[in-house]
């Protein structure tokens, strides 16, 4: 199923260069918040 | 020559100004031309929104409902009173007043952020450069890195009724009454034809809405359309569906109008004042040298891409002059995503999610999908409505008239369109719009806790009923 990212996540993943399918999301029902992309970021140093 | 800006705005309304003061906050070197000046030459700034638009027809539809509450509405509390009576000049004068505040901060704001304002008409040359012809009629040629076109929209004219600016107006015009005309005509039952037709009407006049199309708010969900056309008639605005006008004459200080109703059949009303509100088109009149490299679509708007760039790199186009609804906050949201783009940031435009309203009393609202639009998808989906009647809050307010609707997809629970019309519509809506962004389902709003009372609870009690567990009305069935 499609991630569902909130507007500032969906911003900073394009930014980054992430696929949002690659995010864990911890949001309500899976959701992919900003945090969780700033999480992905610090563990995949290389992607940005 | 060097760059003298890193961006030159072109028009200083909602997406431009909006653009204009980003861009300056992101440290770029901005200008923003604008040409308008009262009749004593100075620059207006802030647009059609600010000046003729969206301020103004707010400040009157506020005076006006609050003369029909006061006439109407207070004997019901309790309150006596001797006699109400409207001093039109005077409501006019608060209306100017405002639009001279706001404008005025406009300036204040370009002033605080180092946006440097030049005053005269600004056209787009070959190569990014934007050439400035002054009131005085000076020529000057600028360069910048990037130019914003923000040039926005004019009312449509259509030739059985031309303005003449007398008894035939604009939507400018009607703003501008000095009087409450006897016998008001309206063409056009969208947004502004209804909003103007209502200010006039709650100070007296009779309101005859000419309206060409069959059906009412078509852009709006047909369920709250209905709703709302039987509330609109019950306050005495004449709505006339399939009418088309057909010609116009104007004999002494009366304006004579034909039009040709559903039937086929001719008919012929007369006005002290006509309003013609049919629509609006792009504004682009001397915006573009004929090598500027910047394309027009067929319906005369600037061609740009989902990022509100033109054919020519550098070179943006934002507001109501591009595709999209003609809505001040869509052009803002346009202009703050292209001084974005233009600081190196990766921003978006979400507009599947750009609320309409409509501020006539009790309000229209909606963003989303409608009913229609969800059904003509061919996916399955569950739709929740409350009425204000059963709103505590609504009934203390003496404020009952009108309905929450949600619709959620069937198998995801996402919520896919908020409608409503009734008191303080637009800001329900928005609460929908937030929840949305956040691609909430209808049971993520079903356990958020919302004061009580207040009217947000329609929309709280509209989601419950959703999955049919509305508590304060009684739900339909389940299939």
């Amino acid at each position: 199923q499609e991630p569902i990212l909130s507007p500032a996540a969906r911003k900073m993943a394009d930014e980054k260069g992430f696929n949002p399918t690659d995010i864990a999301g911890t949001g309500k029902g899976g959701r992919v918040t900003k945090e969780d992309v700033m999480r992905h970021a610090d563990q995949n140093p290389v992607a940005s | 020559m060097a760059n003298q800006f890193d961006v030159v705005v072109i028009g200083a309304g909602p997406a431009g100004y909006v653009c204009a003061i980003r861009a300056a906050q992101l440290g770029l070197k901005t200008a923003c031309i604008e040409k308008w000046s009262d009749d004593k030459g100075k620059t207006l700034l802030g647009g059609t929104c600010l000046n003729v638009g969206c301020i103004p027809s707010k400040a009157l539809l506020d005076s006006s409902h609050k003369f029909v509450e006061a006439q109407k509405d207070f004997a019901i509390h309790g309150i006596k009173h001797e006699g109400v009576e409207m001093d039109v000049p005077k409501m006019m004068a608060r209306k100017d007043k405002i639009v001279q505040t706001l404008t005025t901060g406009v300036g204040g704001l370009f002033k605080a952020n180092g946006v440097t304002l030049l005053e005269g008409a600004g056209k787009v040359l070959a190569a990014k450069q934007v050439e400035l012809t002054r009131g005085d009629g000076s020529v000057e040629i600028i360069e910048t890195a990037n130019v914003v076109i923000a040039t926005g929209s004019r009312p449509i004219d259509i030739p059985p009724t031309p303005v003449d600016n007398d008894l035939i107006v604009d939507s400018t015009g009607a703003l501008e009454f000095r009087e409450v005309p006897k016998r008001l005509g309206v063409i056009g039952a969208g947004v502004i034809g209804l909003e103007l037709g209502s200010v006039w009407g709650r100070l007296g006049s009779e309101v005859v809405v000419l309206e060409a199309l069959d059906q009412f708010l078509p852009a709006a969900d047909q369920q709250i359309a209905k709703e709302s056309m039987k509330i609109i008639k019950k306050q005495g605005l004449d709505v006339r569906l399939g009418a088309r006008v057909t010609g116009s004459e104007i004999r002494e200080k009366e304006v004579h109008v034909t039009y040709v109703d559903s039937e086929g059949k001719e008919n012929s009303l007369i006005f002290d004042k006509l309003i013609v509100a049919v629509g609006r088109r792009p504004y682009t009149e001397g915006l573009l040298a004929p090598d500027s490299g910047v394309n027009l679509d067929e319906r005369g708007f600037i061609f740009v891409d989902d990022h509100c760039a033109t054919d020519v790199p550098g070179v943006y186009a934002v507001g109501d002059v591009v595709r999209g609804p003609m809505l001040a906050h869509k052009g803002s949201e346009e202009g703050v995503m292209v001084a974005e783009i233009i600081a190196g940031q990766k921003a978006q435009m979400n507009y599947d999610l750009v609320p309409s309203v409509i501020y006539i009393h009790p309000e229209i609202a909606w963003v989303g999908k409608t009913e229609e639009e969800v059904k003509a998808e061919g996916n399955e989906y569950k739709v929740g409505t409350f009425p204000f009647a059963a709103s505590g809050r609504a009934l203390a307010a003496n404020d009952k008239d009108g309905m929450v609707k949600v619709i959620a997809d069937k198998a995801t629970d996402r919520i896919l369109g908020v409608h409503v019309v009734g008191p303080s519509a637009a800001d329900l809506v928005q609460q929908g719009v937030i929840a949305m962004e956040f691609a909430a389902s209808s049971e993520d709003l079903a356990l958020t806790i919302f004061s009580h009372p207040t009217l947000s609870e329609a929309l709280h009690e509209a989601v419950l009923a959703v999955d049919g567990h509305a508590i304060h009305i009684a739900n339909r069935k389940r299939r």
